[in-house]
């Protein structure tokens, strides 16, 4: 008889955890869990806002690749050197005559990577009184030239920054002419349209320095001088100096400065939570459903089958996307919108199938003769049969909704605020990752959706070699 | 007293071809603390008997009418709902064909005994599982089994966990539906002497449905013998198994294999007809041995028999008169000159027995009346057995017209 295989739940989920998919498709939705569980570790604080806020994020590289790119290239990459204010050495000198008040805050760093830093950032902080003081910025190289960087008279006070950020996309104009002067007279460098100030300052003395594409990296101790003239005894200055890398991180940065390893890594939980609750509560109610119609036959059934039919042709996913244009909704309202559409569907179909075959077995029969209700029936010796095969639909059905997710978001009619796989796609592919080789950008996130749904996917597959007896022989 | 009383009951399944008369108005009693067994080929609806008596309907019923008598109280008037809680293992309980697959795998096989206590009356889950472990027992069935799933026990000892089922609510009546029949005949012999004990013990009345006429023998105070939806012959198993009456029986006896006997078993030719077109009137009569022309007669051939002999003038000085068929198994006779009906009727009964030997037909009329004006004649459709000895019944026209007969 082509009856189901006699097995409960615990007793197929043992069985399942046996075979080789098994073992792999839990290892690696164990791997998932513990990226739920490292979340709050590696980000411990509110990633949902934090995320969309770009000044948390300012310290970090830009679009740098993961730190383990090394291994593509020769030689190291640079990490980002941060000097922080408790780093600079600080001397005040109050002259008493004209109440003039001189702060030098000087630094080094060593400078060793195989490659030239991504780009170069100072952040000043001053307390002034009355009248704004005046710093000078200047980098002391290895071959003991010096170099102004910017002469200047912060506005903002303390605690907020005075930015000057020294890189060939911004930077601030003052100290392009410093460095192309600078270089011209001492080196006699050639000229060129776009030089990279992170590049001619870390590159040896010469002709080619202004060229970023000739010019050759000079390593050792780099130093960093400030010195600011105040007009009050109390004035104050502090300062971070910041090198960007070009790597950072497990996962690199994307064009905002963010970690992508926090979206990573939050991704996880999200799509875990999309992916399970949506095929739970779809597969859950379909199977009700399902049963029901097969078990109580007549215009029940027919009304279900129809309501499946009709389900089964609306295209979810362009409803979805009309939706999402109008509402913006956040993800437990897609969550919400893609359990009504699924509450009956192919999973009715195929559980009404399995219930069909159970239902002209003997012990149903057996139930019926020695008084059981049909609902008893339904629950108590049906439902326990189907149950496994619902288990194996819903670990396929995870998947599945998974990609739901993320081609919502990779669309950008995702939930907006939220960190997502998909949505880590969308702004990649906004950006032009591609083209300007942020792969880490685009491998990374597709990695954990591949991840999930192959986990899911061979967990299923497992479910079916344990409850599909043509599979289980081989 | 009897426990089970059925009277013309019916149960017809409906089909594209039409209706499938299963179970065709069969009438027989059960008496309290007997066993009647209920013998036929597959197919010959003695399940479905079973399942009409527990109401045990499909979607396709075509038709389901006549009289459930138990304890004396029609249970056919009954609700669908009343019916199950009153009749369902508390009156009835049955132990179905196969009890590999009676048994729901995916639960433990205590729980499974208990759930009828449930069912009926609200037990705790508790007292239910001691009542439960207790009736294990009493089938002689170790303790270990209440924890055990379907699939790790043998075939007999499944078989033993549905019969303690089926005591669970110590029911009068138990339907034990070829309870041993996909058992080793070891294991056949132990139920069959398990069922013995509980019998004596708990006062039980059996229905024992089976195909084997052996192992019925073993247990049965009655036997029924069914055919086609009929019972064809029906009475003590002392009476049956010696000088079993009708043609069916006496060849089912022949067929059964004897240990040590240098006769071989003889088969029934042909297939059981089927149940949609059977033959008519005695439907075992195109594979009986015995049956001559006059078995399976209907009105209207009867009556074409009639006409042929007065074309012939054999009609042995009696005008048959027109003949108008009413059913297939009444025809009426007008006399032809102004005859008394009553003269006319006399004249026919005796020209058909003075012809018996010529033409067969006529050994099938079972009644000659004055009806309006002509006189009707009424053919023996041999489907209710009739009385042929003490609590002895059988249903074949030769048994009726010209004793026993030996094939």
């Amino acid at each position: 008889m082509a009856a189901p295989p006699a097995l409960g739940i615990v007793a197929t989920l043992k069985d399942a955890f046996r075979t080789v998919p098994g073992i792999v498709g839990g290892g690696m939705l164990v791997a998932l869990l513990a990226m739920v569980v490292i979340v709050p570790i590696y980000a411990p604080f509110d990633v949902v806002s934090t995320w969309g806020d770009v000044s948390a994020w300012v310290d970090n590289p830009r679009l740098a690749g993961p730190e383990w790119s090394d291994i593509f290239v020769p030689g190291t990459l640079p990490r980002t050197i941060t000097i922080q204010p408790e780093d600079f050495r600080k001397t005040k000198v109050v002259s008493e005559t004209f109440g003039i008040t001189t702060i030098v805050l000087r630094s080094t760093f060593d400078f060793s990577a195989d490659y030239f830093p991504g780009e170069l950032t100072f952040r000043l902080f001053t307390t002034f009184k009355d009248i704004t003081p005046l710093v000078s910025v200047q980098l002391e190289r290895p071959d003991g030239e010096t170099v102004e960087l910017l002469r200047t008279t912060p506005e903002n006070q303390a605690p907020t920054a005075n930015s000057y950020p020294f890189s060939q996309t911004i930077t601030v104009p003052e100290t392009l002419r410093n460095i192309r002067a600078w270089a011209t007279s001492n080196f006699n460098a050639t000229d060129v349209a776009f030089p990279k100030p992170e590049v001619t300052l870390f590159a040896e003395g010469g002709e080619d320095m202004l060229d970023p594409h000739r010019a050759r990296l000079m390593r050792g101790e780099y130093g960093i001088r400030v010195i600011a003239v105040a007009f009050d005894s109390e004035d104050n200055i502090d300062g971070r100096f910041l090198v960007f890398g070009r790597v950072f991180g497990l996962a690199g940065t994307d064009h905002l400065r963010r970690d992508l390893l926090t979206g990573i890594l939050w991704g996880a939980p999200v799509a875990l939570a999309f992916g399970t609750v949506a095929a739970l509560i779809v597969i859950l109610t379909q199977t009700v459903f399902g049963a029901i119609s097969g078990w109580y036959g007549g215009r029940t059934d027919e009304a279900v089958q129809r309501a499946s039919d009709f389900f089964l042709i609306i295209p979810i996913l362009p409803i979805l996307i009309l939706i999402s244009i109008f509402y913006r909704p956040s993800i437990w309202a897609i969550l919400f919108v893609v359990v009504a559409f699924s509450l009956v569907g192919g999973t009715s179909k195929v559980i009404r199938s399995i219930v069909l075959q159970v239902k002209q077995e003997q012990y149903v029969e057996s139930a019926t003769s020695y008084g059981a209700s049909k609902i008893r029936i339904l629950f108590k010796h049906i439902f326990p049969r189907v149950m496994p095969y619902t288990f194996a639909l819903i670990a396929l059905a995870v998947p599945a909704y998974i990609f739901l997710e993320a081609s919502l978001a990779f669309l950008g009619l995702g939930d907006p605020v939220l960190p997502t796989w998909g949505s880590l796609l969308g702004t990649a592919y906004n950006n032009n990752a591609m083209f300007n080789g942020f792969w880490w950008w685009i491998a990374l996130p597709s990695a954990g959706i591949i991840f999930a749904t192959v986990a899911f996917a061979l967990l299923g597959y497992s479910f079916d070699k344990v409850l599909n007896p043509r599979l289980r022989e081989q | 007293m009897a426990i089970l009383e059925l009277e013309h009951l019916n149960f017809h399944y409906r089909t594209l071809r039409g209706a499938v008369r299963a179970v065709d108005d069969i009438s027989f009693e059960v008496e309290k603390g007997h066993t009647l067994a209920i013998v036929g080929e597959s197919g010959c609806g003695k399940t479905s008997t079973a399942a009409a008596i527990l109401r045990l309907l499909p979607k396709n019923v075509a038709r389901y009418d006549g009289i459930v008598r138990l304890d004396g109280k029609n249970v056919m008037e009954l609700s669908d709902e009343e019916f199950r809680k009153t009749v369902r293992w508390q009156g009835i309980s049955m132990v179905f064909q196969g009890a590999m697959n009676a048994l729901n795998p995916t639960a433990r096989v205590g729980k499974q005994v208990a759930e009828p206590l449930q069912i009926h009356f609200d037990a705790e889950k508790e007292e239910a599982m001691a009542r439960a472990s207790e009736s294990l027992r009493s089938v002689g069935l170790p303790e270990y089994v209440e924890r055990s799933y379907p699939h790790e026990l043998s075939g007999g000892m499944k078989q033993r966990v549905v019969i303690a089922m089926a005591l669970i609510l110590r029911p009068g009546l138990v339907i034990l539906d070829e309870p041993t029949s996909a058992l080793d005949v070891m294991t056949q012999t132990n139920i069959i002497n398990l069922l013995k004990r509980l019998k004596k013990e708990e006062e039980l009345s059996y229905i024992f449905i089976t195909h084997d006429l052996a192992l019925a023998s073993e247990l049965a105070d009655e036997v029924g013998i069914m055919y086609a939806g009929q019972i064809r012959e029906i009475g003590p198993s002392e009476y049956v198994y010696p000088s079993p009456k009708h043609p069916y029986t006496k060849a089912l006896l022949k067929s059964v294999p004897i240990l040590r006997s240098s006769e071989s078993p003889i088969s029934i030719p042909g297939v059981p007809p089927d149940l949609i077109e059977s033959p008519f009137a005695c439907r075992f009569h195109p594979r009986c041995s015995v049956s001559f022309e006059e078995c399976g007669w209907s009105a209207q051939e009867f009556a074409d028999i009639l006409e042929r002999l007065r074309a012939s003038g054999e009609d042995g000085g009696v005008r048959w008169g027109e003949a108008e068929v009413e059913d297939d198994l009444t025809l009426v006779l007008k006399p032809e000159d102004g005859m008394d009906p009553v003269t006319y009727r006399k004249a026919l009964e005796e020209a058909f027995h003075e012809q018996e030997e010529s033409t067969r037909a006529f050994k099938a009329v079972t009644k000659v009346e004055v009806r309006d004006g002509g006189v009707a004649v009424t053919l023996h459709e041999a489907t209710t057995p009739y009385m042929i000895g003490e609590a002895h019944r059988a249903a074949c026209l030769l048994l009726r017209k010209g004793g026993e007969k030996d094939g």
